[in-house]
């Protein structure tokens, strides 16, 4: 059964709840580090959000001195998320949350374990534009790059979107925008292929180029995570995995791409 | 909802309303107590749980003030029917009180009482029930060697597991319990939640407890209990608010008053 809509949870989420006069607040320490999380996570998340076309930006110009501080970053990332984990472990040792309250930890500790990993990702985009320095792309895998850097960066905006307004059909329609998204992974690789024939790209460049299509179209499947875990936080159930992709409109083989074992 | 069985319920309570007096302490409590389930009652002082489990076991009988209207129906039968025994009532459905209340008598007269009281029994027999009772009730090892000496020596914790012991040696259907646990320390309390799941099995048991945590380390389904003030009165009524599988009282509430209390906003 789906509890949304049978009571409004962003009050308690964003304790209006207890604003009333003759309400009390017994756990007050316990919501005021839970409020701090969910903060702190919007941070960690908005500067993965401004991360990802900057790292496209970088693979196209091929930008070194941009990868290297892109690289650098990761670092503070990995703190920030471990240190979001480590507190939602002791939330819960401490506090023991229930209800609204523990769907909302499980949410942060798992959130920020996809978070960590597409930052990761992004620093992977840019350690390709490091290995690719120097060796040209052609114009339209230039053009699919932009696009997928644009559309990863959208879905995880609108995941973290849902998650900041409790936004239940936003955070469904996440699974949609990943639809496009692994849409224009095919045509990246078809378009790797194409090039391989009319012999414009050399082996290297085209594994460097097949990886960071992966990249780009992993760090969407993250964003999907978020979104669902969103949804967990709003009805107390997790949508199955992979259940959109079964619903899919743009192919009916989404995760198979010619030419590529699956 | 999950788990929902065909099976007829123990208790099926339908609408049930208890007046002290012309103090209305709870109204319109409908549930189902499923057999071999731990069922917990939880909400805040005054919500009138403690009044609804008395029902149960027709103990409200004994307060003149107590009316009480709607239906329990155990195992099919109407308990506040005219033609029903409410001693053979209490002999079925046990209790178990907050505070442990020891007869000051030996321990195997604690145990054997019941069983002496319902019939006859010979020495074997009443010494082999004694024995089953405790151990069921996990006091034997401790108490085996001195069965004769008084029970009010014995602590805390083992006088709550006596009183379960001379609960079950009357072997009931149900057993109620009152806060069992509020007098006890961590491990006393630890160790009559052990026993719980040990012995639902063989038993159906309620539990009352102010420990939310407790309800949902022991219970199968959790109902929760809330007071509403009627503003003209300014009297508070005890009204049920929700009542589901425990795992999902405590994970995803239906109801916002539930989620408030488990929360620890009340108000």
């Amino acid at each position: 059964m789906v509890n949304a809509g049978t009571y409004d949870l962003p009050r308690f989420i964003n304790r209006e709840f207890t604003q009333g006069a003759d309400c009390q607040d017994m756990n007050r320490l316990a919501h005021d580090e839970l409020m701090e999380l969910r903060s702190e996570l919007l941070r960690v998340t908005a500067s993965l959000v401004e991360s990802i076309p900057r790292a496209t930006q970088i693979l196209l110009d091929q930008d070194l001195e941009g990868a290297e501080y892109q690289i650098l970053a990761d670092d503070e990332m990995d703190s920030r998320t471990l240190d979001l984990e480590d507190r939602c472990v002791t939330l819960m040792a401490l506090h023991a949350p229930v209800a609204s309250e523990l769907r909302h930890a499980v949410t942060i500790m798992k959130m920020s374990a996809d978070i960590e990993r597409s930052a990761d990702l992004v620093v992977n985009i840019c350690k390709v534009a490091r290995r690719i320095h120097g060796m040209p792309l052609d114009p339209k895998m230039r053009g699919l790059i932009g696009r997928m850097g644009t559309q990863a960066q959208i879905l995880f905006r609108h995941a973290i979107q849902a998650y900041a307004d409790l936004d239940l059909p936003m955070a469904k329609a996440v699974d949609d925008m990943d639809l496009f998204l692994d849409y224009l992974h095919r045509q990246f690789i078809e378009s790797i292929f194409e090039s391989h024939s009319a012999g414009t790209i050399d082996l290297p460049v085209a594994i460097q180029m097949a990886v960071t299509a992966r990249f780009f179209e992993r760090i969407g499947d993250h964003a999907v995570n978020v979104a669902h875990y969103v949804q967990y936080l709003i009805t107390g159930e997790i949508p199955p995995a992979g259940d959109h992709r079964r619903g899919g409109r743009l192919s009916d083989s989404t995760d198979e791409i010619e030419g590529l074992p699956a | 909802m999950a788990n929902e069985s065909n099976e007829s319920p123990v208790f099926a309570v339908k609408e049930l309303s208890v007046k002290y007096g012309e103090f209305r302490a709870v109204r319109d409590v409908t549930l189902d107590i499923r057999e071999h389930e731990i069922t917990a009652f939880i909400g805040p002082s005054g919500c009138g749980k403690t009044t609804v489990l008395r029902c149960l076991n027709r103990m409200n009988d004994f307060i003149d003030s107590a009316k009480v209207e709607g239906l329990i129906e155990y195992h099919g039968v109407d308990l506040y029917d005219s033609d029903v025994n409410p001693n053979e009532v209490r002999r079925r459905i046990g209790m178990v009180f907050q505070k442990p209340n020891p007869f000051p008598k030996s321990i195997f007269d604690n145990v054997a009482y019941g069983p002496r009281l319902v019939g006859k029994m010979s020495k074997s027999d009443l010494n082999d029930l004694v024995e089953k009772s405790l151990r069921r009730a996990a006091l034997w090892d401790e108490v085996k060697d001195r069965l004769k000496a008084s029970a009010l020596g014995l602590s805390g914790g083992q006088q709550q597991r006596l009183c379960i012991a001379r609960c079950i040696a009357v072997e009931p259907d149900v057993i109620l319990m009152d806060e069992p646990c509020s007098a006890l320390d961590p491990i006393a309390t630890t160790r009559i939640e052990d026993l719980m799941q040990e012995i639902k099995k063989d038993y159906t048991i309620i539990i009352v407890t102010h420990n939310m945590q407790q309800a949902a380390r022991v219970s199968d389904r959790t109902a929760f209990f809330t007071t509403e003030v009627n503003t003209q009165s300014d009297r508070r009524t005890g009204v049920m608010v929700e009542f589901d599988l425990t795992q999902k009282i405590f994970s995803v509430p239906s109801d916002e008053r539930t989620e408030a209390y488990v929360t620890g906003r009340f108000g």
